[in-house]
């Protein structure tokens, strides 16, 4: 057996409530969280879709950690303590010598709380679609695809990889106290575009500037947490530096 | 009342790729989706999209390797749509920023895949589908195109043969609203959920094809129900069949290539339907592990090339199974993996209903057939999801707007049926849904025959009554996951009801419709597509033509 001890929220009412959940090999904490809102207590919530960590949607705080629900596995999280009572956003675990029977999940910070684990993803979303996340191509659309040598896609690939599932924002002690911060996936995304040669170059210069101000850029503490956090391994402050770097050598 | 002209249900890429083409028109279109677009299933797809891009490649090579592979059930005519408008639809993606992985040239790489006689798979890495979905979806935000997120539609309203927009419920508050509009499209993908063992999404439980099915609209040859053959034991995620296609091996526990045995041109590459029955006999038949698995090879094709063409699978299986593919092969099972039935509707998604179009997984139209080739399914979401935005842009030009008396009619009657789905009950969603899976897993698989299709009938005609039983205690309103689960059950119920009976009365053995008791292809009675229509005593089963162009039927050997 393992306790999942959630923090449950309805309104201004916060509680935590312990669901004893019967574990079984290969078991993650999204499935625990089926059994406990399946065979418990059906009024708990959560979001859900792939349960194969690509879609982005179980983005939680596990152990006072940013992960995927679906990602963990029970048996790992037996291995680690439940940190509660650190009111730090974390980015790594101990291990614990004994089995820890409890894991702790609460909503992702940094969003507000619509229902239990369900956050307001909005101003999520509204801050990656300020940076006009998308391909805008040069003129002359070719009658076949544009070529494009193979370390280009690589380095892009990188990027595209983003799943868009909030952790990264979860993580950041910047985007936890301005809300007008773009954060580690919108200026990441911003990267990925600059990065892409089939992009116009008058796109590229607006974008760079977009992201050229405190609310940008400049505002990141350059901490690393959203690559510590990042299930992609996107790396977004890199994409930050070398967003810097651009707007440094043009000025 | 929401007003607009068009509505698109649905944000995975057949409504994300409708919904631009709607917009670029100049119509007013809006989508509506139980998860935000970027969630949906579309983007678990890995292996890649099919277009016949190469020099030595054609579309009527494309085309010959569907039908056959669809075991000639699939109508010529679409088929032919789907292959020539491939290569369009696809440099469209490319320009619209999707990140194909590239040859040394700097052109689009093409892989391998099952049933195909040239290498004509376009992908982005084994992440082609995560690629395409952001890719369209950027094109959306772009166009600014309102999307209503995780609103879930509870009811299509037909007035007169004519759709004229849905009744759906906000999950942010539980409230019902009419969506009223001259056009509305159905994009609402699969049903694996309704499987044990499904490489689907948690949120694939087919509500939309059951819409349109309560709607009185027929759903086309729904036994057939791909299985997928390599998908990762006890998650069953699905394993791409670009690892077959990249040179992985299949072996059984006496570590023999089977493949052999079974298709022995094509071994690993043979269609998908082949390949999960030889996997599954292997198995059933003792050649397999015990715990009910065969092994993927691709530990010789060496780290580097895993690392650059199927870095996802390898992630997948260390963090799901604990393998790395670098070092030992993957274990892996049969599992549900795609409908080739769905909803009724033609070479431009329209239904026979006026105003109400299909595409992607959730419609037939028929391009697959009885089974369908890797790669075409996300061909077909972008080349359908295009025209049906094409018609219905033409199509809301010739109508009035809708009446709203027959809307207002409708939403009364779905606020009665969830207040009366509100209270306690003995019955529990949970067990009735679990109970569900396992009879389809069971009954309505790889292998089937009558004893337990028949079987399979009985039971989810109990399950229906007691699903009508079924009530929800949480009276919350925020993301009440109790009364979307309840909502969906009856629809899941109405599938597997479609799929098992349909399954049921076609005695023959045709692509991933298996009967071991009838044991061929029975082309002088059953080279038919059915028809499943709605009575509240169960599918009432019609047929229609296969429409036959070029390709006369014939045995079909790999």
């Amino acid at each position: 057996m393992i306790t999942l001890k959630v923090k449950r929220q309805e309104e201004d009412n916060v509680w935590y409530q312990e669901y004893e959940v019967e574990d079984r090999p290969g078991m993650t904490v999204l499935e625990a969280l089926f059994y406990a809102q399946e065979k418990l207590d059906t009024s708990l919530t959560f979001r859900y879709a792939c349960r194969g960590a690509v879609c982005g949607s179980c983005s939680m705080l596990i152990n006072r950690i940013p992960r995927l629900a679906c990602k963990m596995q029970i048996s790992e999280m037996r291995k680690e303590p439940t940190n509660e009572g650190n009111l730090e956003v974390l980015i790594t675990n101990k291990r614990t010598e004994i089995d820890n029977n409890v894991i702790l999940v609460e909503p992702l910070p940094n969003l507000r709380v619509i229902r239990d684990l369900v956050v307001d993803m909005e101003p999520f979303y509204s801050l990656v679609e300020d940076i006009k996340p998308w391909l805008e191509m040069k003129e002359n659309v070719p009658e076949k695809e544009n070529l494009m040598d193979r370390d280009t896609q690589v380095k892009i690939e990188q990027y595209t990889n983003c799943i868009l599932c909030a952790l990264c924002h979860g993580s950041c002690p910047v985007a936890a106290k301005d809300k007008q911060y773009y954060g580690p996936a919108a200026l990441a995304k911003a990267w990925r575009f600059y990065l892409d040669p089939r992009e116009n170059e008058e796109t590229k210069q607006e974008r760079l500037a977009i992201v050229d101000s405190e609310s940008g850029v400049w505002g990141c503490d350059t901490v690393y947490k959203c690559v510590a956090v990042c299930p992609k391994k996107v790396a977004p402050t890199l994409a930050i530096n070398e967003l810097r770097n651009r707007i440094k050598d043009k000025k | 009342m929401i007003t607009h002209d068009t509505i698109v249900i649905g944000g995975g890429l057949s409504g994300l790729r409708a919904a631009i083409e709607l917009h670029d028109k100049g119509v007013d279109v809006a989508i509506i989706s139980k998860v935000p677009p970027i969630r949906s299933h579309s983007g678990a797809a890995q292996g890649g999209i099919n277009a016949s891009l190469g020099m030595d490649d054609s579309w009527e090579s494309h085309a010959y390797d569907t039908i056959k592979g669809s075991d000639y059930l699939a109508d010529q005519d679409t088929v032919e749509i789907l292959t020539k408008e491939a290569p369009d639809r696809v440099l469209e993606m490319e320009h619209w920023g999707t990140n194909f992985s590239r040859k040394e040239d700097g052109t689009i790489a093409q892989r391998p895949f099952g049933g195909a006689g040239f290498p004509r798979t376009c992908y982005a890495g084994d992440r082609t589908g995560h690629n395409l979905l952001h890719s369209l979806h950027e094109q959306v935000t772009k166009r600014n195109i309102k999307v209503y997120k995780e609103w879930l539609v509870t009811r299509l309203v037909i007035d007169d043969n004519r759709c004229i927009g849905a009744i759906a419920m906000n999950l942010f508050d539980s409230e019902l609203e009419i969506f009223k509009a001259k056009a509305t499209l159905l994009a609402t993908g699969g049903y694996g959920r309704i499987y044990k063992r499904s490489t689907n999404a948690l949120i694939n439980k087919g509500h939309g094809i059951s819409l349109a099915y309560r709607a009185g609209i027929p759903l086309q040859d729904m036994e057939f129900v791909q299985f997928h053959p390599t998908t990762l034991l006890g998650t069953n995620i699905l394993i791409t069949e670009g690892a077959r296609g990249e040179g992985g091996y299949l072996y059984n526990k006496d570590h023999e290539r089977f493949m052999k045995r079974y298709a022995e041109n094509s071994m690993e590459l043979a269609p998908r339907d082949i390949v999960a029955r030889s996997i599954q006999q292997e198995i059933d038949e003792g050649r397999g592990f015990p715990e009910g698995y065969v092994e993927l090879d691709i530990t010789h094709i060496g780290k580097k090339l895993i690392e650059e063409r199927l870095p996802g699978i390898r992630q997948i299986s260390i963090d799901f199974a604990g393998v790395d593919p670098v070092e030992k092969p993957i274990p892996v099972q049969p599992g549900q993996h795609y409908s080739m039935g769905g909803v009724s509707s033609d070479k431009d998604g329209c239904t026979p209903a006026n105003g109400l179009y299909a595409v992607g997984e959730c419609a037939c139209i028929s391009v697959h057939g009885a089974n369908r080739l890797g790669g075409n399914s996300l061909l077909d979401t972008v080349v359908f999801g295009r025209r049906a935005g094409v018609h219905a842009a033409n199509y809301i030009n010739t109508f009035d707007a809708p009446n709203d008396e027959i809307l207002e009619d409708a939403l009364e009657s779905e606020k009665k049926n969830i207040s009366e789905i509100m209270g306690d009950s003995e019955e529990s969603y949970a067990d009735i849904k679990d109970s569900l899976r396992k009879n389809m897993q069971e009954n309505v698989g790889v292998f089937r025959e009558r004893d337990k299709l028949e079987k399979a009938v009985v039971k989810i005609k109990e399950l229906e009554v007691q699903a009508r039983s079924l009530r929800v205690k949480t009276l919350s309103k925020q993301f009440n996951l109790e009364l979307l689960n309840a909502i969906e059950l009856k629809g899941m119920l109405d599938l597997a009801h479609t799929i098992a009976l349909g399954a049921l009365v076609r005695e023959e053995s045709r692509g991933a419709h298996y009967r071991t008791d009838h044991l061929e292809r029975d082309d002088a009675n059953w080279m038919k597509h059915t028809l499943a229509y709605f009575t509240p005593d169960g599918p009432r089963l019609e047929y229609k033509d296969v429409t036959i162009t070029t390709f006369q039927p014939k045995k079909r050997e790999y």
